[in-house]
């Protein structure tokens, strides 16, 4: 196995690629009770048109499939569900979706062998029948509801439509009630032959492990399965500008709730791990200048009664698409708005303050490092991260090379007003 | 790992658990006193007035920046209800001097910067600085009426605010409107003179130190000195204290903008046995908290009326609330399936292999407390207040004695009280 060694956060990862081309990494971390696992294939809601391996048709599916695959991956031919299996077992499992990619996991103290036995036998084992798959409907019917209720999701997805004209990324990741109408056993098993081959999954380890010995018996559970061909994945092209400015939305809610985002330009070309690293780390040192706790602009905004908490921030990106995304809530998020720009402009115009910026970095350097006491954290970032052709620890070995010079720079190129977007929910 | 409380005056404990396991170490700080109706909403400011600033760091830029050179860490502040007191919690976490990039020693600043917020507040005129006051007042009613955007928790602490109507518990953690418009900064800083005299305080700290070295520093700190001794007042809550005699059930219907209907039902316990709480936690596992329970088996997964239904068993308070997101025209049919499942549960309707399960997720559940720092520092303050200290070991022994017998006696025991429902 590959050996990766941190010296700042003190940590090893064991990697290893198999010939079915399954990709395993392992973190063992002595001392912890939890042992964690995801099994991840690079499947997610924003895949939703392809050529399968070996054919020449295009294959096109309703909104929310991924989602629905994961649901129903849990039960099996023998009438029973890998979840109760699982929950038996005294282990805790789950599974999600996310816009590029579909994870199972469980944690657990004891009973680890045991519960690998089940879970790489049901990911390696699709059942599905017309009646299983009719009755998930009224289940994820009900989970698409629950997010209707929550007004952050509506802000950050009418944000996201606001950006992007064709990219599959402003579909709902669970689809909608009409889309999942639509789905049936075929396209499921069209979907689990396509996505859920070694070749395009990752399994991640973190815990009590000896990774020589996991790895075997990762191998003994791994069913055969014929090479599989380049699936070929179709995306629109997508527009450098964005849709339009501002979008408002009537909900329940006590005071207004805003998502102020940033359309930024997947360069294709030049998509190399630690570029896009530094550009990251960057870009978070930026908008922890502009309007992070210590900054200038977070002090006015507070003061004025603009804001009364500190605005999340964060950068999303896949190989996909990229954007900044500002979420917060404020009695007049346009001024809010005008108020940043005005900042960008002015921080634009002068060299970046170095002191501040040193400060942020070193806090930067903090929240990574405390990524690595949490195995499921570390599962999660790591398998995230794979997904786009990133090993987590580049964040920890590039953040000394980013220096004022570069940040300012992506400030130039990414804080563009032009593609600047405000969703809003306010009161009705 | 070990844990070491020590009194260090009368009323004040701190608490140390040496532990190797993490990357950052963490202390802490808890003020308990009594819930009241006469000061719950002036103690919930005091925290958030307390983080705006203190005589060493005037202003809230100031603490951050601080904040930020000591490689991000976190203060984090805020007001929980643990059984009848309200608990003001204050965290500082930072990065353990192991894992700088160059030699610090950042654990002392931080143990100095958390003591300096809690006791050691900005002042004018005798009174805390007005101005944070009066912006901070702003703050804590946008949470009060903030409570409404979250349409699952307002619906859980509408049904809770409902059962305990009139009494301690039933008192919103982050008070009332009409009594924060009559806070200024004159009275609010004489309630925190109070609080600080009377409170009992806990201080603890969790992370990889040689010695007690670091206690000492604590006991040493100069505003530590200037505390009084104080009788320690808060109430202990237990499953004897809080057994509940049947009430007639009552219903409440209440109407939001939702899409979905959130229904929560409240149970009561009429029953006390020592060590009872091991089997009302399998009680409740078996009935809707895992994967293979009542609830989510029957509800969701052979009935698809919802995608969440679950049941959690609020200790403190010997209760247990039943919460499921259903199709608002489906309210009958899941009320009927889930008083099934009760009815279930009394007549004994759950294999032996259940109780195992249950048994295995509870013990699985202790096991990893100790993997994180918060939820570490959470159990013992819970155990604290419990005036009880159960270890990790006994703990689970007392989980594995529970009998199939015990559990049904519990559950003929356990009466609903009431019945919320939150619809369009």
């Amino acid at each position: 196995m590959q050996i990766i060694e941190n010296s700042r956060v003190k940590e090893k990862l064991y990697v290893e690629k198999l010939e079915n081309g399954l990709t395993i990494m392992i973190m063992p971390k002595a001392n912890i009770q939890k042992k964690y696992v995801i099994w991840s294939t690079n499947f997610g809601s924003i895949d939703n048109k392809f050529i399968a391996p070996n054919e020449n048709e295009e294959t096109f599916i309703p909104d929310g499939v991924a989602h629905f695959l994961e649901h129903k991956m849990f039960e099996q031919p023998n009438g029973t569900n890998s979840l109760d299996t699982l929950t038996a077992l005294g282990v805790n499992a789950n599974a999600y979706t996310s816009t590029d990619h579909t994870c199972y996991l469980f944690e657990c103290t004891d009973n680890f062998l045991p519960a690998l036995d089940e879970l790489m036998d049901y990911v390696q084992t699709p059942y599905f029948t017309d009646q299983n798959v009719e009755k998930e409907k009224g289940i994820i019917g009900q989970e698409i509801k629950m997010y209707d209720d929550y007004p952050q999701w509506e802000v950050y997805m009418n944000a996201l439509r606001n950006m992007y004209k064709n990219n599959p990324i402003t579909i709902d990741i669970a689809g909608s009630i009409e889309s999942i109408a639509k789905i049936d056993k075929d396209v499921l098993y069209k979907c689990y032959n396509t996505f859920y081959h070694p070749s395009n999954m990752v399994m991640c380890f973190a815990g009590d492990f000896v990774p020589e010995q996991l790895l075997e018996e990762v191998k003994k559970r791994l069913k055969n399965r014929e090479k599989h061909g380049e699936i070929k994945r179709i995306y629109p092209e997508e527009p450098e500008e964005i849709v339009k400015k501002e979008i408002t939305k009537q909900m329940e809610v006590s005071m207004p709730i805003f998502v102020i985002a940033i359309k930024d330009s997947i360069d294709s070309k030049n998509c190399k791990s630690d570029s896009i690293v530094k550009k990251h780390i960057a870009i978070e040192i930026l908008l922890n200048m502009l309007i992070g706790k210590s900054s200038k602009l977070y002090k006015n905004l507070y003061e004025s009664e603009l804001i009364t908490e500190e605005p999340y921030l964060e950068y999303e990106f896949s190989k996909q698409y990229a954007h900044i995304a500002i979420t917060g809530q404020s009695n007049n998020p346009k001024e809010v708005l005008k108020k940043l720009q005005e900042e960008i402009r002015n921080m634009k115009s002068k060299d970046l303050d170095i002191e501040h910026f040193q400060r942020i970095k070193n806090m930067i350097y903090g929240n990574y490092v405390k990524e690595y006491d949490d195995v499921a954290e570390i599962c999660r970032m790591f398998v995230a991260d794979y997904m786009k052709g990133i090993n987590s620890f580049e964040y920890i070995e590039n953040y000394k090379q980013v220096t004022p010079e570069y940040a300012k720079q992506v400030l130039d190129e990414v804080f563009n007003e032009e593609k600047m977007v405000i969703s809003i929910v306010e009161p009705n | 790992m070990s844990y070491e409380i020590k009194e260090i005056k009368k009323g004040i404990k701190t608490h140390f658990i040496k532990t190797n396991k993490f990357k950052t170490d963490l202390f802490a700080i808890f003020l308990t006193v009594p819930l009241d109706k006469n000061n719950v909403t002036q103690n919930a400011l005091i925290p958030a007035v307390l983080r705006r600033g203190t005589e060493n760091l005037k202003t809230q830029e100031e603490i951050s920046i601080m904040l930020e050179n000591m490689y991000g860490a976190n203060l984090d502040c805020g007001v929980e209800k643990i059984g009848d007191n309200q608990v003001l919690k204050f965290y500082l976490e930072t990065l353990n001097d192991n894992f700088l990039p160059q030699v610090e020693n950042l654990s002392k600043r931080a143990i100095e910067l958390m003591l300096d917020v809690v006791l050691n507040p900005l002042m004018e005129n005798d009174a805390f600085k007005k101005e944070y006051v009066e912006a901070e007042k702003k703050t804590i009613k946008r949470i009060i009426e903030g409570r409404i955007d979250n349409k699952d928790l307002y619906a859980y602490t509408r049904c809770i605010e409902e059962m305990y109507k009139g009494k301690q518990y039933g008192l919103y953690k982050y008070g009332y409107i009409e009594d924060l418009e009559k806070i200024n900064a004159e009275n609010l800083y004489e309630s925190y003179k109070k609080l600080l005299s009377e409170a009992k305080i806990d201080i603890f700290v969790s992370g990889n130190f040689e010695n007690n070295e670091i206690i000492k520093y604590i006991e040493e700190n100069e505003n530590i000195q200037k505390l009084n001794e104080r009788e320690d007042k808060h109430i202990i809550n237990t499953e004897e204290t809080e057994k509940k005699e049947k009430v007639e059930v009552s219903t409440l219907h209440e109407s939001k903008d939702v899409t979905q209907g959130k229904l929560v039902i409240g149970l009561d316990i009429d029953f006390y046995k020592p060590n009872s709480r091991y089997v009302i936690c399998l009680y409740n596992v078996i009935l809707g908290e895992s994967a293979t329970s009542k609830m989510f088996q029957n509800v969701r997964e052979k009935a698809g009326l919802a995608y969440s239904a679950r049941s959690t068993y609020l200790r403190q308070k010997n209760n247990i609330f039943i919460r499921a997101g259903i199709e608002i025209e489906n309210y009958e049919k899941a009320l009927n399936i889930i008083k099934e499942q009760l009815e279930d549960m009394k007549n004994g309707n759950f294999t032996d292999e259940e109780i195992e399960n249950a048994k295995k997720y509870m013990i699985s559940g202790i096991k990893t407390v100790q993997d994180e720092q918060d939820s570490e520092i959470t159990y013992y303050l819970g155990q604290e207040l419990s005036g009880k200290l159960i270890s990790f070991e006994d703990y689970m022994k007392n989980i594995n004695s529970v009998t199939r017998e015990q559990i049904v006696e519990i559950a003929n025991n356990i009466n609903m009280n009431i019945i919320y429902f939150l619809k369009n």
